[in-house]
């Protein structure tokens, strides 16, 4: 087991293993940060800046964000300082800018206490760049299927060449980890489409489930579950069964299904 | 698809991942510019996901993915360039040439771009035609400097 340090989070004394962030250890007694770009199944990149928390004692008196920066020993954090709630307002604004009626922002603003923006660009697209739907696409599906593009204030994700992309696999992960819904999923008859404010990422054909016959996945999704879960463990998917069968069933879930079946893909 | 030049420039480098840039720029001087054809197959032949190649070409102001004239003009508009009349210069050269910057000449001799601050101050304005830098441009100087590249 990680050793543990001793620190002070908002006057009250914690323990912490060492290691986990000053965000994972607030949580865990039960001290609200507010996060945007943060997943716990993701390595946190810091790219909000809401999670901003005042630190003193064992590092220099400063800011720093606590979904990055790691518990110490002698560790004095504060999570609700008049400076830290005027600079979050600020990020708060900023982000409002370009979402202003993305719904998750609007809760997240009205809780600290931010009613309008003064930087409100005309823009509408509800994705506040927190970069969720890239990271989980490279690291935890492993197709890498979207990327940045550009800089600054024309920063945006996309495809590569923004077509419909022939590496995406339809698995809607994106969608799901996506904090404020720029990221849409959609299945309407036998097809699945997955876009965003302004542009269709791509396309699919949906196969049948052999139970009941209604279409509910990709067939890149079905072989790359095939190859990654199965194939590995000397199994083979031939089931093609939905989610909702398997449960009627009751059999085990063989495996856990990201849309339209509940769980996370991270089982992949 | 010039599967040959890519090969060739690829071959040149020991070490891939890390010479990705290196790679890039590379490429972009054979072709003037980026082609996705290439792109896609110099992402094939080097197991980099073509997102990530994508990313990087569109973050450096650099790298093209329009064709660019022979001769590639950038003209700075930096501050100091920007102080000493380099939006004039830039007008004179949209006029002489018949197109607006970010843009090719038809006949694709010359391209024209805006970049910021090349450390050149002193000279301001300046502009880079290819690889050689001008200074102290004004806008009467530019039919000259352009045939001096005309056919270069
Ligand atoms: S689309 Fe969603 S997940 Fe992706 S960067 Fe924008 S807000 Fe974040
Ligand atoms: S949650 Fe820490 S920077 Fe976004
Ligand atoms: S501003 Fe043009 S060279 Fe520095």
């Amino acid at each position: 087991m990680a050793s543990m340090v001793n620190l002070t989070i908002n006057d009250k004394e914690v323990q912490a293993p060492e290691g986990m962030t000053i965000l994972e250890a607030a949580k865990r007694e039960g001290i609200f940060i507010p996060t945007l770009c943060h997943h716990e199944a993701l390595e946190p990149e810091g790219t909000c800046r809401l999670c901003i928390v005042e630190i003193s004692g064992a590092i220099r008196h400063s800011i720093r964000i606590s979904c990055i920066q790691q518990v110490k020993e002698g560790l004095i954090v504060e999570t609700d300082t008049e400076r830290i709630k005027k600079n979050r307002r600020l990020i708060l604004e900023l982000l409002l800018g370009r979402s202003p009626y993305s719904k998750e922002l609007l809760d997240l603003a009205s809780k600290c206490g931010v009613m309008t923006s003064r930087f409100l660009t005309g823009e509408s697209d509800d994705c506040v760049r927190c970069g969720r739907c890239v990271r989980v696409c490279r690291d935890k599906i492993g197709v890498q299927a979207l990327c940045w593009v550009n800089r600054g204030y024309e920063r945006k994700i996309t495809t590569d060449f923004e077509r419909l992309s022939e590496y995406c696999i339809g698995c809607g992960a994106c969608a799901q980890v996506c904090p404020t819904g720029a990221i849409k999923i959609e299945d309407r008859g036998n097809e699945r489409k997955i876009y965003t404010w302004g542009q269709v990422l791509a396309r699919f054909k949906l196969e049948k489930c052999k139970e009941c016959g209604r279409p509910y996945a990709p067939k890149k999704y079905l072989d790359r579950i095939n190859e990654r879960a199965y194939k590995t463990k000397g199994l083979e998917l031939v089931n093609y069964v939905c989610p909702e069968c398997v449960k009627k069933a009751e059999r085990p879930t063989p495996v856990k299904m990201p849309f339209g079946g509940g769980d996370m893909p991270f089982a992949i | 698809m010039d599967v040959a030049a890519i090969d060739a420039i690829v071959s040149k480098f020991p070490e891939i991942k890390g010479n990705l840039i290196g790679i890039l720029h590379e490429v972009q001087n054979h072709f003037h510019y980026l082609p996705e054809e290439e792109l896609r197959y110099l992402s094939k032949k080097t197991d980099i996901p073509i997102t990530q190649i994508y990313s990087i070409v569109n973050f450096y102001n650099r790298f093209s993915l329009k064709p660019k004239g022979k001769n590639e003009i950038c003209v700075c508009l930096g501050t100091a360039c920007h102080v000493k009349g380099a939006e004039k210069v830039m007008n004179a050269l949209e006029e002489n040439l018949h197109i607006q910057k970010g843009q090719s000449t038809e006949d694709m001799n010359f391209s024209l771009e805006e970049v910021r601050c090349i450390g050149a101050c002193s000279l301001a304005p300046a502009v880079v035609i290819n690889e050689e830098t001008y200074g102290l441009v004004t806008p009467n100087k530019i039919p000259l400097l352009l045939s001096k590249h005309k056919d270069g």
